[in-house]
């Protein structure tokens, strides 16, 4: 009897345990959508049928090596099959998992269901970051990690957010139905924000599917889970869920900035102004590889300062910018940068570090080669 | 006939009496086993597919 009592008393102190673990933030969360409770309750009664299973095949193996054991001269049986047993022991474990079946499938039908969404974001996967466009719209940016990098060296303390923190946040609606069309322009990225409970992966030339319909305002974090290269862990999401009236407003303003930057296209630009410009964009989106110096990192990453080929040839610049490397880790930019950022970065790059080479070049040189 | 149809479904199952076992070895014809197994296949297939698409409905 006291047996019993111990045996109890350590399933109760697990239960307790465990119970304490979860409320702790050791498990999955509930997130914000529908889809995402669905997946936490299936998560739930499947981790609880595991311990009940859990339990009673422990406890019986436990209590037959304790009750039969050989100093109390328990004698072993030999016989070669009992069908009754093996019958049972086949019909329950299919038992079970057929009544774990049934609602997992309902919640993937529900899951893969991307239809009738009120508005769809195109996201693409590049080394190291994520761009972001809002089909229709005519709206579509870069978001970049910003967590400094005095952080990640260990200079400095690590903020709230440490490596969770981007530039510009994917701003979303609440209470409406977004479609994710995901893809890459390099390597296989994967797209995961665990409170909204989509993980995709952004495969290069391929489309995939996702959708959410978020519940509540707030920010939610995720990050890069394909191991994507060498700042794979520097590509965080970051998605700011707003008010429909807020996000309207939001969006309004992005294409009334959108418009300004496509007028850029038709004046003509001074050095100070495309050098300013082309600094930012550069630290943005080019230093991750060639870095802030211009150094680069070869042999993968060649150098920018003091590079001949680069400051000889100026066609061949801008084509690189614009079209990309073919084999090579240098995506191209046509889709992501406009013709003023390019033409701002490519001024850049051939005015900092020492490469003085004087050239200006006009957004509208750029727009008339990207036609 | 009914004896291959319940083995069979026995080996799809994947429990077997010892005693039916040894019969099927002494009398049956194994041409019989592989036909009606693959038919019993058949059938299984057709019958995830039918459920599996009224359900998706």
């Amino acid at each position: 009897m006291r047996n019993l009592a111990g045996v109890v008393a350590a399933i109760g102190g697990s239960v307790w345990l465990t119970r304490s673990a979860l409320a702790d933030g050791w498990n999955m969360p509930l997130g914000v959508t529908d889809v995402s409770r669905d997946i936490h309750g299936l998560h739930m009664t499947i981790f609880w049928i595991c311990v009940v299973i859990g339990i009673v095949v422990f406890g019986v193996m436990f209590y037959s090596l304790f009750r039969y054991r050989r100093s109390k001269g328990a004698k072993s049986a030999h016989f070669h099959e009992n069908t009754t047993v093996e019958v049972v022991w086949t019909a329950i474990p299919l038992l079970i998992l057929v009544g774990m079946a049934l609602p997992a499938t309902a919640t993937l039908k529900e899951m893969y269901d991307a239809e009738d969404a009120d508005l769809d974001v195109m996201v693409t996967g590049q080394q190291w970051r994520w761009h972001y466009e809002y089909l229709g719209e005519d709206v579509s940016f870069i978001s970049n990690m910003s967590t400094p990098r005095d952080q990640i060296d260990g200079a400095a303390a690590k903020g709230e957010n440490y490596l969770l923190e981007v530039d510009q946040p994917l701003v979303l609606p609440v209470d409406r139905k977004v479609r994710f069309l995901l893809t890459s322009d390099d390597v296989v990225h994967s797209w995961w924000v665990p409170d909204l409970a989509v993980k995709q992966d952004a495969i290069p030339g391929f489309v995939n599917e996702n959708w959410v319909r978020i519940e509540e305002p707030g920010t939610y974090r995720g990050q890069c889970t394909e191991l994507c290269g060498r700042n794979h862990g520097f590509m965080p999401v970051v998605v700011e869920a707003v008010p429909p009236e807020e996000f309207d407003t939001w969006l309004a303003e992005r294409k009334q900035a959108a418009a300004r930057e496509a007028s850029g296209v038709d004046r003509e630009w001074g050095m100070d102004e495309l050098m300013t410009r082309g600094q930012k964009v550069y630290e943005s989106v080019c230093a991750s590889c060639h870095q802030v110096d211009g150094s680069g990192n070869p042999p993968v990453f060649p150098a920018l300062a003091n590079n001949p080929a680069l400051m000889e040839e100026r066609d061949r610049h801008i084509a690189t910018v614009i079209n990309g490397v073919s084999g090579a880790p240098m995506p191209a930019f046509s889709s992501t940068l406009s013709p003023v950022e390019i033409a701002a970065v490519v001024t850049y790059e051939r005015n900092a570090w020492g490469n003085e080479t004087g050239d200006i070049v006009q957004p509208s040189e750029i727009q008339s080669q990207l036609e | 006939m009914w004896q291959v149809l319940k083995s069979v479904l026995a080996a799809f199952f994947g429990v077997q009496k010892d005693q039916q076992r040894k019969k099927d070895f002494e009398e049956g014809r194994p041409t019989a086993f592989i036909i009606v197994g693959l038919l019993m296949a058949l059938v299984l297939v057709v019958g995830i597919f039918l459920l599996a698409t009224t359900a998706a409905e």
